[in-house]
């Protein structure tokens, strides 16, 4: 049960950020976004 | 700026496609090291196999599960335990259990063989220790492969680490991070957490086998004071310091301690206290997991040689006799099986049941030669 929340909350900020990605206009930001999207569809997808 | 902001829908389409290529490749990278199939080639000393779960059931289907490789003498006499892989950043234990799987020959008595004991913690590495995924041997039948894995469970298999972990039987605290340590989780519990219930699954297969005595199989930085050295159980000291004395008349190098009363989880402890087999622990020295090493490679692991260790052994930093040669994987795994060529000497001449290992190579055998040969 704590992992399905886990993932949840981990597609949750996933979805999040990605809706950020979209949204800024500073490339910066884009490049922040990205870097943290990937551990967190690892997480999601519990390959690592 | 105003460039940028025209064509930010497809900047964000370009740095979530890079994104999305990292994220497959390492993906793809830890999928396939959490799912490799590592091949043992058992020798015609094993005479059949069964997997640890059938001695805890919640093992079954999950990493937790492994296999155990039985070696039945032609003659009755008594039996043996070897656990290698506890701590898969450790490979000379993991290499020892399976050159004895591979080559070993049992004439009296049963040695039961787990080389990955915590199976989960071969799926994965520790982080932040830029440490290998695998290493390899040369032997009759090619190059082999064998995986270099984590001190402790797979996160993925069991999580979240409690910020202080509690030893149920004991009551034991312990870093959060020790819950997932398979060596501090003994006795086990049926229904824990995974690490517990492999704990568990040893603990009824000794009691369930009644196996005589056990042998677990590790390693430890160099800079660790409990290096080259056996640990043993109070009602297998007679036995731990007969051995002893015989592996120090062949010039190895080791010392005998105690088990501490007060210190639980641990195989040499707990075995002993809740079976009736006489529990052993013996540590060599390996670099590749030390805090004073400088590159992590394949060679660390295999040779042992490390120029940022041998300063510290110039300062007096290290437990172990230590210098440019190194301390190679030969060497660490000849000095494993030598012990338990000793350790069963021992166990047959005061318990007058017998346990009689041939085939395996001498702790001599493997200066002269590579450890391939003895793989099959």
């Amino acid at each position: 049960m704590i992992t399905l929340i886990y993932r949840a909350i981990a597609l949750l900020i996933f979805v999040f950020t990605g809706i950020e990605l979209f949204k800024t206009d500073k490339l910066m930001d884009k490049i922040n976004a990205c870097m943290v999207m990937v551990p967190l569809a690892l997480r999601i997808l519990m390959i690592k | 700026m105003k460039s940028l902001q025209k064509h930010s829908l497809l900047m964000s389409i370009i740095c979530l496609g890079i994104s999305t290529v990292i994220a497959v490749m390492a993906g793809l990278d830890f999928y396939s090291f959490r799912h490799y199939q590592e091949i043992i080639k058992p020798g015609s000393g094993v005479t059949e196999t069964f997997q640890l779960s059938q001695f805890n059931k919640n093992l079954t289907g999950t990493f937790g599960d492994t296999t155990v490789y039985v070696m039945k003498g032609k003659k009755e006499g008594g039996s043996l335990l070897v656990l290698g892989g506890t701590h898969p950043n450790e490979p000379s234990g993991h290499m020892a259990a399976i050159t004895l799987i591979e080559s070993g020959q049992i004439d009296a008595g049963t040695v039961y063989v787990i080389p990955r004991t915590n199976n989960s913690a071969f799926t994965h590495n520790d982080s932040q220790e830029a440490s290998i995924h695998f290493y390899h041997f040369t032997t009759a039948s090619g190059v082999r492969t064998f995986v270099y894995g984590s001190r402790a469970t797979n996160p993925l298999d069991q999580w979240p680490d409690p910020d202080v972990y509690i030893h149920k039987t004991s009551g034991q605290t312990l870093s959060g991070s020790e819950t997932r340590n398979l060596n501090r989780a003994y006795p086990g519990v049926a229904d824990g957490n995974l690490s517990e219930e492999v704990a568990y699954a040893i603990t009824t297969m000794v009691q369930s086998l009644n196996i005589d005595m056990e042998v677990d199989l590790h390693e430890a930085s160099p800079e660790y004071p409990t290096i080259n050295a056996t640990v043993a159980h109070e009602r297998a000291m007679m036995i731990a310091s007969q051995a002893i004395l015989e592996l120090n008349f062949e010039g190895i190098e080791m010392s005998l301690e105690p088990s501490p009363v007060k210190l639980h989880g641990l195989t040499h402890r707990e075995l002993g206290d809740y079976t009736n087999t006489l529990a052993l622990l013996m540590e060599t020295g390996n670099a590749s997991q030390g805090r004073l090493r400088g590159r992590s490679s394949e060679a660390l692991v295999l040779t042992g040689k490390d120029k940022f260790y041998t300063w510290a052994a110039k300062l007096g930093f290290v437990y172990i006799p230590y210098d440019d040669s190194g301390v190679s994987i030969e060497t660490r795994v000849g000095r494993h099986l030598q012990g338990i060529i000793e350790f069963t000497k021992a166990f047959t001449d005061q318990e007058g049941k017998a346990i009689t290992i041939s085939g395996i190579p001498t702790y001599e055998d493997l200066q002269s030669s590579d450890l391939g040969k003895w793989l099959n």
